[in-house]
């Protein structure tokens, strides 16, 4: 088994999540952005947009597939873009 | 009030503020990384070529329960008919057509049943008639893109070098049954204990998927396709003791097969099925039951998708090939008819019929225009998609590389290898009620995963560009290795 399929690897990913969670958490405390419950998800599903757009990219890659690996970056990018910007404005409202 | 003491301590409160922010930043960007690497090693791993990571049944691993129908997902409308396996064959008929190029004969000519069949399907005569023709401008391609191939064609040979002795000419009556040294049947216990036990012996034997059912006598051909007990011209009497059909079914090597029609061969998968169900066969009579065992190439008695339907391994698609879950079309079955008394599988339904309406990639890929794009016909009574299979075969002799084309199989979006990305497509079509994922999925495949010109396929004396599916694999490029 290589390590990206390891429980190991995954543990390292949590640990990441961890801190970026945490890391997050003292930033808006910094700027003086409220975080209430309703946040949360907004951040975590656009995050979670992102992990899966990079993981489908890396996949494609790694498959040969380059037109799928070229259109998923674009279509990730613009999806992203987008939804980044209501993300940022939703977590910017006090 | 702040005392001038305080500001070390704020200091410290402030650094480690921003190295919290600075470790979750690199964090966040280590763990998107992490994740592209992962995905990167998912795309690449050898684990993902589904049916070749073990044996023991690990490969079947679909929730096939969940999609199980009571009735079979293709439509009868009317009365049926079996299929003459001497004409609507098209490795039986082709001969004929053959020889009455070279002598100049017409429809009218020949004998019957063919005269009958061509006068029904005058275009399949002129289709069948040019295979010489089309190998002869094949052959005439430029030493340089002729010997691109010789590994291929080496490795193809090499995969249909073994092979289990053809069964003979006796009638079934006596080939199928065990021989001098069994005994009369032994008593099985339970039907469902000895469906469990063949399914596992035939992963022990190498199958990568097996289904049973009962089987549906509108599948055994009414005329033989080729002599195995049977007289070539007198109806086949559907044996009383083929009461049973197991399916088995083993993957083509994925990464030729990617590149069909040229680098990629059936002869691999061809062989392990056979292999399967001749061992099948003797373990069935050594219990003292019948069995016979219907292989490729074209050793059957009876046509094999419909019984794979039936046996739940999978739905036809379009290119009229069975889609399974696991392996998309890329598999070669073979069936082993059987007294043994067995509790059947349930045909399934997990979402193609819906996908191949709109999704038309087959047709719109295949080189020769042997897949329609229109709605489904009405065939022997049964309402279903049918393969031009002259104008396929007419494909096969046009181009390089071992027999035979398999784009359709390459291009098929259902024929994907084992990652979390077509894993989760599948779970995605197979659940969604609405269609909206069918249309999106089928659009982003067509838009993604695009593939060259179909007649680009051809051989360059034939006005193609001797293309293939996707790029050959590193050991099958004849020139990184041979001098030519
Ligand atoms: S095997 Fe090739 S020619 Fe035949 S139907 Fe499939 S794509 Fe068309
Ligand atoms: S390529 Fe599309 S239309 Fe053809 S069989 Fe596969 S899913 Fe159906």
């Amino acid at each position: 088994m290589g390590f990206f399929e390891s429980s190991f690897f995954w543990f390292i990913e949590g640990l990441f999540a961890c801190l970026a969670i945490i890391a997050l958490r003292t930033w808006t405390q910094d700027k003086g952005i409220p975080m209430p419950f309703w946040k949360w998800p907004v951040v975590i599903v656009w995050v979670l947009f992102l992990a899966v757009s990079i993981a489908y990219i890396g996949t494609s890659i790694g498959e040969g597939e380059m037109d799928a690996a070229f259109f998923g970056t674009i279509f990730a990018a613009v999806i992203a873009s987008i939804s980044g910007v209501v993300a940022w404005r939703l977590l910017r409202m006090r | 009030m702040k005392t001038e003491e305080d500001r070390p301590r704020r200091e410290l409160r402030v650094a480690r503020r921003t190295l919290i922010k600075a470790a979750g930043a690199t964090s966040a960007a280590l763990g998107l990384s992490g994740l592209g690497l992962c995905g990167y090693q998912a795309g690449r791993d050898p684990d993902s070529y589904t049916g070749c990571e073990g044996l023991q049944g690990a490969a079947q691993s679909f929730n096939r329960k969940k999609f199980a129908v009571d009735e079979p997902p293709y439509e009868k409308v009317g009365p049926t008919r079996r299929a003459d396996g001497r004409t609507e064959v098209i490795f039986s008929r082709v001969g004929v057509a053959r020889s009455a190029a070279q002598m100049g004969k017409r429809i009218e000519d020949l004998d019957e049943p063919f005269r009958s069949y061509y006068e029904q399907h005058p275009e399949d005569f002129e289709l069948d008639k040019q295979n010489s023709e089309l190998r002869r401008k094949v052959a005439e391609d430029s030493p340089e893109n002729r010997n691109r191939y010789i590994l291929a064609e080496a490795w193809a040979d090499a995969m249909g070098a073994v092979s289990p002795r053809p069964i003979g000419n006796e009638p079934p009556e006596i080939s199928d049954f065990p021989g001098r040294r069994s005994r009369s049947p032994f008593k099985m216990k339970s039907s469902a204990a000895t469906a469990k036990l063949i399914k596992k012996v035939s992963y022990e034997f190498g199958t990568v998927l097996i289904g049973i059912t009962k089987l549906n006598h509108d599948w055994v051909y009414k005329y033989p396709s080729s002599r195995r007990g049977f007289a070539m011209n007198e109806p086949i009497e559907v044996p009383k003791h083929w009461e049973y059909a197991i399916v088995v079914g083993t993957p083509m090597s994925w990464d030729p097969m990617y590149a069909n029609p040229n680098y990629g061969t059936s002869n691999d998968a061809y062989s392990k099925s056979r292999i399967v169900a001749f061992r099948l066969a003797s373990f069935i009579k050594r219990l003292g039951y019948a069995a016979r065992p219907h292989t490729p190439g074209n050793s059957y008695d009876l046509m094999v998708p419909p019984i794979m339907v039936d046996a739940g391994l999978g739905e036809q698609g379009r290119h009229s090939i069975v889609i399974t879950p696991e392996l998309g079309c890329n598999f070669r079955p073979a069936v082993v008819t059987t007294n043994l008394p067995m509790s059947t599988d349930k045909p399934i339904a997990f979402g193609v019929q819906d996908f191949c309406k709109n999704c038309k990639i087959c047709a719109e890929q295949c080189p020769s225009g042997a897949i329609s794009k229109a709605d489904k016909k009405i065939v022997r009574g049964y309402k279903r998609y049918q393969l031009h299979s002259s104008k396929c075969f007419n494909f096969w002799n046009s181009n390089h590389g071992s027999l035979g084309c398999r784009v359709c199989i390459a291009a098929c979006p259902y024929t994907r290898k084992s990652n979390w990305v077509h894993r989760t497509a599948l779970q995605v079509t197979a659940n969604d009620p609405t269609g909206i994922s069918d249309k999106l999925l089928a659009g982003m495949q067509k838009r993604f995963y695009p593939g060259p010109e179909p007649s680009d396929f051809y051989a360059a004396t034939l006005g193609g560009k001797n293309a293939s599916y996707r790029e050959p694999p590193w050991w099958l490029r004849t020139e990184d290795f041979i001098e030519l």
